[in-house]
């Protein structure tokens, strides 16, 4: 699995392209836990070209998100394709994560509008 | 019908070759998307219990995975040169949500039309994954 990174006000992105296994998790807790070192706790995973994800991917994702709140950060997913999100759904990680069907979605949720 | 014999160190690298093995295998055959997605997911989560609690992640330990595939069902073997270990993997549970391991049997049944785990004949476990295809081809 590739991994990139971009940073959009103030949000660390994260972009996977490929399958999230055992190996390509590890490496995914690796990379994170650089982001918490160089103090970055907001972090958006963007999933919109993970073709695969199994159990150890699922696992590696529950360990980031358990890190984040240690971290007292904030953990967001955005554009699962539709069998990850059923592998998601049926594991009801859909209730510890959370998700939003686009990027700009879950950005806009870290800075809200007010509107008077 | 079509046999193949894939064999693999017990190694974390040996994971990505494969599931690239068999997406090409399953390509090959023209299974559909659904159906291939299914197959990889069951075989991964069997290939890695063979990996982390068979084989222990020794190098010098194989895990063998036999494939069949004929245009109704599609069939995988997964066997790994540990000690059995049948009763522990039917039983594992994740303890919470929170838990980072022990959603890989649920997600195989979830994935297969049937899945058994018995004890291979030179003592290692063997679990036995089958599929029936959507497609018909």
């Amino acid at each position: 699995m590739d991994m990139s990174m971009r940073e959009r006000d103030g949000v660390a992105i994260v972009d996977l392209d490929g399958r999230l296994d055992l190996s390509s998790g590890t490496a995914l807790k690796e990379r994170v836990k650089s982001l918490f070192d160089q103090e970055k706790t907001s972090i958006h995973l963007n999933l919109s070209r993970v073709e695969f994800i199994n159990s150890s991917g699922l696992g590696s994702m529950v360990s980031i998100m358990k890190e984040t709140r240690l971290h007292k950060g904030r953990l967001t997913l955005s554009d699962l394709a539709s069998y990850v999100q059923e592998i998601f759904d049926i594991t009801q990680l859909t209730n510890i994560f959370e998700i939003f069907p686009t990027e700009k979605e879950a950005l806009n949720s870290y800075h809200p509008v007010v509107t008077n | 019908m079509a046999v193949y014999e894939l064999i693999y160190p017990s190694v974390l690298d040996s994971e990505e070759p494969m599931l690239e093995n068999l997406q090409v295998l399953l390509y090959e055959h023209g299974v559909c998307d659904r159906d291939t997605r299914d197959f990889m997911l069951a075989v991964s989560e069997a290939f890695t219990n063979a990996l982390l609690h068979g084989n222990r992640c020794r190098p010098n330990k194989e895990i063998k995975v036999l494939i069949n595939i004929n245009h109704k069902v599609l069939c995988a073997d997964v066997i790994d040169q540990g000690r059995g270990g049948e009763d522990k993997v039917k039983q594992k549970r994740p303890s919470s949500l929170l838990s980072e391991g022990g959603r890989g049997v649920d997600l195989m049944r979830y994935c297969a039309t049937d899945v058994r785990f018995v004890e291979d004949e030179k003592g290692g476990l063997k679990v036995s994954i089958r599929l029936e295809r959507q497609d018909d081809n």
